[in-house]
């Protein structure tokens, strides 16, 4: 599955939040959204996944035209983890989890085993076993998460949205739910903040300034230095990670970069 | 075991009995004889008693034609005519009522997202009372067949009426959030108050004012055969299509976003609910009045008892609710000899401290944070 976004713009309550991006996810690639808070990467993503309904563009998963097809037909290929997790009816885990099915019914089908098997199947894929029936709403903030992570994996999807999934999250959990994603070999599209993350993970990266996308590529080509203190209005190094050969980034305070004797 | 710990495991326990496929149709099964017998139980007691076991025996006989014992005797005796033709219309409606409450009130929580909703939460409430004060002090005067329904027709359309207004405030400006439909319900509810004690203060009319008291708590005593048709056709529609939805309406729970990317058309459906839901309540309050708690207390209480899963809970809570209202106006009739509490009072007085035990009980929390 190919995402491809033609000139999308968004406005809210005659606010222009997105400002005509145009992007693609290539099959089975992990492609990172970054960019400060506000830029619109929530609202662009939101708009693929038809809770806010642009004003003008497109976006095609292959041949889905996602803003003209139904929720149900997007859902049955699409997942999502958002941040919208917070419930205020409880549920058990499994419970949540089975609920991932229902893109795939209709009306008066019932689950069936290959149902039961799909479910049980996501939640051993977030090593939530032991958890199946214990209540959502007394798991913590990382658990809730693979909850919802498990949710969008019993859709079955072959392409997968993640609206800052590691939000609130320790490192280990936040390195847990991005190996998962990765492990599942499809196409990604992920908002993220971490920006030692996204390069450790994304294949590519859009970087987004004020509605606009500023620079894509591959990670080492779009975080640079001064890429990093146009968008981010931070300062900092980039280095090799001696380990991994990975891309690392340090950010450094005014009298930091004053003891390092540069400008 | 520490308190979180035990809190956790809780729904686990309590559910076991539930979540498997029999254990579902076991608990059905019994509710449906709890009902049977409920239904005995309250047309035998009342100021004449009648034993159980005639009462039985008549229901059957009536019911299908089959003799138990001495049929001709019994039915020569006053126990036939009032278990017949008084209590018996009486108690289903009972039944129907309670269970359509019940329905009501599990599908506005769902519909606007909380769980401290009930039926009349989208300014029903006032609306019926609005409709049925005008029908009672101000009256539909002669335009033929509506001066004849009379206050059941008023307090309908005061229901239905401020339920549309509502929905269509909530849904000016985009979306109809369910905070958006909370407060336009608040609104409406004032004004309609607000018409019905104005027109109560214009009409100084003491007997009409007493009149709408007793409206306002609500009763079952005028309950006839004939009044029994529309209520059972609209509850047994309303059943069958609620009943068939339990994975819309538990999208529903997880929130407008989470149920678009479930695939469920969140807006279109909660239109949909809304309207039906109004037009249920408004036909239950304009059969029986104002009767509160039932639709609030009851799917809190199974919700605690099954979990959220509409699949179990909704047939479960629609069966506990028109047990509990069969048992309730039993106890409206013979609380106080010789006189007939609104059944509205003894809903509130039931259900008040049982929410309170639900409070003060830890291991439910209402679905809050």
């Amino acid at each position: 599955m190919e995402l491809n976004v033609k000139d999308l713009s968004v406005s809210l309550g005659g606010t222009p939040i997105v400002n005509g991006i145009s992007l693609q996810v290539r099959e089975k690639k992990f492609v990172g959204l970054l960019g400060p808070n506000g830029c619109g990467k929530s609202t662009l993503l939101k708009s693929i996944y038809k809770v806010i309904k642009p004003d003008a563009g497109q976006a095609h998963l292959s041949d889905t035209d996602l803003l003209k097809s139904s929720p149900k037909a997007v859902a049955r290929k699409m997942g999502v983890v958002g941040q919208f997790n917070d419930l205020s009816f409880d549920f058990t885990v499994r419970e949540m989890v089975a609920m991932g099915r229902t893109p795939h019914k209709k009306l008066l089908d019932s689950d069936n085993a290959e149902d039961s098997r799909i479910v049980d199947e996501a939640v051993r894929k977030v090593g939530l076993e032991p958890y199946a029936s214990r209540s959502y709403l007394t798991l913590s903030g990382g658990e809730k998460q693979r909850v919802i992570l498990a949710r969008s994996l019993a859709q079955q999807p072959q392409f997968l949205v993640l609206d800052e999934p590691t939000n609130h999250l320790d490192v280990k959990y936040q390195l847990q739910i991005l190996n998962i994603v990765r492990s599942l070999d499809i196409g990604v599209l992920a908002a993220l903040h971490d920006l030692s993350l996204a390069a450790k993970y994304c294949d590519y990266l859009y970087l987004i300034k004020k509605g606009r996308v500023v620079a894509h590529g591959v990670p080492k080509a779009v975080l640079t230095r001064e890429r990093i203190a146009e968008v981010f209005e931070v300062d900092c190094e980039i280095y090799e990670i001696p380990v991994t050969g990975g891309l690392g980034i340090a950010y450094l305070s005014a009298h930091e970069r004053d003891a390092a004797g540069q400008t | 075991m520490s308190n979180l710990q035990a809190q956790a495991m809780r729904p686990g326990f309590d559910r076991a009995l539930v979540t498997t496929r029999y254990g579902f149709w076991f608990v059905q099964l019994i509710l449906a004889v709890i009902a049977i017998v409920s239904i005995g139980i309250a047309v035998s007691i009342g100021q004449v008693h009648i034993p159980l076991g005639d009462s039985f025996r008549i229901l059957i006989y009536k019911l299908s034609g089959i003799e138990i014992g001495d049929i001709p005797s019994l039915l020569q005796g006053q126990g036939a005519n009032i278990i017949w033709n008084i209590r018996f219309p009486r108690v289903l409606l009972a039944l129907l009522i309670g269970a359509g409450l019940s329905l009501c009130g599990s599908i506005m929580q769902a519909a606007v997202q909380n769980p401290l909703a009930d039926p009349y939460i989208l300014g029903v409430s006032s609306g019926a009372t609005l409709g049925a004060t005008f029908a009672i002090l101000i009256g539909f005067g002669s335009i033929g067949f509506l001066s004849q329904m009379g206050v059941a027709f008023g307090a309908f359309v005061g229901a239905f009426g401020a339920a549309m207004i509502v929905m269509v405030l909530a849904g000016l400006g985009g979306k109809m959030s369910s905070v958006k439909l909370v407060l336009s319900g608040m609104v409406v509810n004032a004004l309609c108050t607000a018409f019905a004690n104005f027109i109560i203060y214009v009409a100084n009319n003491t007997d009409g004012i007493r009149t709408v008291t007793f409206w306002t708590m609500g009763s079952l005593a005028a309950a006839k055969w004939d009044k029994l048709p529309l209520v059972a056709i609209v509850m047994g529609l309303a059943m069958l299509f609620f009943l068939l939805q339990p994975r819309i309406l538990n999208a529903m729970l997880m929130g407008d976003e989470a149920a678009v990317t479930l695939g469920v058309n969140l807006s279109a459906y909660r239109r949909l609910y809304l309207l039906l839901t109004a037009i249920i309540t408004g036909v239950l309050v304009a059969s029986c009045g104002m009767i509160g708690f039932v639709g609030l207390i009851i799917p809190h209480l199974i919700r605690g008892l099954v979990g959220s899963d509409h699949r179990r809970f909704l047939p479960t809570a629609v069966w506990i609710g028109g047990i509990f209202l069969v048992w309730t106006d039993l106890l409206a009739r013979v609380l106080i000899p010789k006189v007939e509490l609104p059944i509205g009072i003894v809903t509130a007085l039931i259900g008040g401290p049982l929410f309170m035990y639900m409070l003060i009980k830890k291991g439910y929390n209402f679905g809050g944070k």
